[in-house]
């Protein structure tokens, strides 16, 4: 069995565990189970004043920092229902968009960086949309249909079939002009979009174009 | 300027039900609601009350509960045979309107309709049987740990904790629980914060505070509590692990350390009316925002 990440690498569990408790006096961290939880109370700050709190628990995958933290309100205060981005069965929150995470929160990053982002932006949404009924930084669509989107709006295509074909040039060792172009014009890359397709590549890695052509796969 | 005394009383009040609260006239449609369901398949046949924290006097706002429990006679066997049975067949019951979450002894009920599913509703159901006619105490079933029976008593443990004479220690105690997410019982807790406070000279409210949060963080291992109803018989050690003894340390230790370097505030939080300008603050704390990232749902 793997070791768990907090005993395998203890320094980076000091370090993780002394920047959250540092940022965030009301959050401790605790192992249970040979599990590590971030737990308390994650309070909304807005010009030094508190607008709102929430009582939370973040549990740490066993192989942190590989796989996203599972986020939970542990008052059942927010209802477990996909419309406001929660797991009806789990009561997990749906943070982000799992393939969105390389942008948002790469692996790697400090976890302070995840309270300080992804977790503040849902628990300041879930406040705002409990005040207004509106979600201040949109939302994505539920399951697959959010990853369509995301996809449609990170190439700038909406056929699901160019976006794989767009994908698999970007996950390529390197892009050949004589390949057709993803874009299904049925010319050649080099006459197409082979600046727009360079373009693309600058901003996404290869690694993570590999991953994502086989969530787009999955759709 | 606000004392820490005057802030705690503050933390309070703003954390008691008034008369008339929705919360309340909801609580008690709520307790209808659940009678109604495990009556019309019992018929009167269990006897049905009300314990938790209303009947204890240390309801806090932010976690409240109402503890209905469902207790058959001892010569009864309309629940069930065993006490497992009785459990279960109280949960089976509950299943048909409610989310039920198995907690120990108790059945926990969220709703489970539309746009409000899985909210707790406040209400947890514990089903027993009486040991004998007296229908003083009572046998439990334990959905976890070891032992599988408890043997208790709801008048008693009511008492103990509505005459211990530091319920407004609680309430704070159980706010603080509450808000760190301390995997310590409230059951527990309030125990600890009665024992630790026997005897306690000081009537500063911080002052008992303090002393209660400097027992957790410098004698953890040697905490101890008994079941008032059950000295003897029921053992809560298992309640009160390793890992909970920890925990109760390293938070109480980090609560001190937050109240000697900028006071209680930090602790409980301001003390106002949040939904005043709330829509107009959370629309500029999001305008704030630089590069934010929008929720998902896995689920389609």
């Amino acid at each position: 069995m793997t070791v768990p990440w907090h005993r395998a690498n203890p320094a980076l569990f000091e370090k993780e565990r002394r920047e959250v408790e540092e940022a965030y006096p009301l959050l401790h961290v605790h192992v249970a189970d040979d599990t590590v939880f971030i737990r308390g109370t994650y309070a909304v700050v807005f010009e030094a004043k508190e607008l709102d709190r929430y009582v939370i628990e973040v549990e740490l995958a066993k192989d942190h920092p590989r796989s996203l933290p599972i986020v939970r309100e542990t008052e059942g205060r927010i209802p477990r229902v996909a419309d406001r981005h929660m797991n009806s069965a789990t009561g997990d929150a749906c943070v982000i968009l799992a393939v969105q995470r390389w942008e948002v929160w790469p692996i790697g990053r400090p976890l302070r960086e995840f309270l300080d982002g992804p977790i503040h932006d849902f628990f300041l949404g879930q406040t705002h949309f409990e005040a207004t009924g509106e979600w201040p930084f949109g939302e994505w669509g539920h399951g697959e249909k959010g990853i369509q989107e995301y996809l449609a709006k990170l190439i700038g295509v909406e056929d699901p079939r160019a976006i794989v074909r767009h994908l698999e040039c970007l996950a390529a060792k390197k892009l050949k002009g004589h390949w057709p172009c993803p874009c299904g014009g049925g010319k050649q890359l080099r006459t197409c979009h082979l600046a727009f397709l360079g373009r693309l590549a600058q901003k996404i890695p290869r690694t993570v174009a590999k991953e994502l052509v086989a969530a787009a796969r999955r759709i | 300027m606000t004392t820490a005394n005057e802030y705690l009383k503050n933390v309070l009040a703003a954390q008691t039900f008034a008369e008339d609260s929705e919360q309340l006239k909801d609580l008690e449609q709520r307790r209808k609601d659940v009678e109604k369901v495990l009556r019309d398949k019992s018929g009167s046949s269990p006897t049905i009350r009300y314990g938790g924290s209303k009947a204890k006097g240390t309801m806090i706002l932010e976690s409240y509960d109402l503890d209905i429990v469902c207790y058959f006679a001892h010569d009864d066997t309309s629940g069930g045979e065993t006490l497992e049975d009785i459990y279960n067949n109280v949960r089976k019951t509950l299943e048909a309107e409610y989310v039920v979450e198995q907690k120990g002894s108790a059945l926990r009920l969220r709703d489970r309709s539309g746009q409000t599913s899985g909210i707790y509703i406040h209400v947890d159901v514990v089903p027993g049987r009486f040991t004998d006619e007296s229908k003083g105490d009572v046998f439990l079933y334990r959905s976890t740990g070891e032992k599988k029976r408890l043997k208790t008593n709801l008048d008693v443990h009511i008492n103990h904790v509505r005459d211990s004479g530091v319920r407004d220690e609680i309430r704070l105690m159980k706010l603080w629980n509450v808000r760190n997410v301390v995997s310590i019982r409230t059951f527990v807790l309030e125990l600890l914060v009665i024992k630790t406070l026997d005897g306690n000279a000081s009537d500063a409210l911080a002052t008992r505070l303090e002393d209660v949060f400097t027992e957790f963080r410098d004698n953890s291992e040697k905490l101890s509590v008994e079941d008032p109803a059950n000295p003897e018989g029921n053992d809560l050690s298992e309640l009160l692990n390793d890992s909970v003894r920890s925990e109760l340390a390293s938070v109480a230790g980090r609560t001190l350390t937050l109240i000697g370097q900028s006071g209680w505030e930090p602790v409980f939080g301001q003390v106002e009316d949040k939904k005043a300008n709330k829509q107009d603050a959370v629309r500029r704390a999001a305008t704030a925002v630089t590069a934010p990232t929008k929720p998902w749902s896995r689920e389609a």
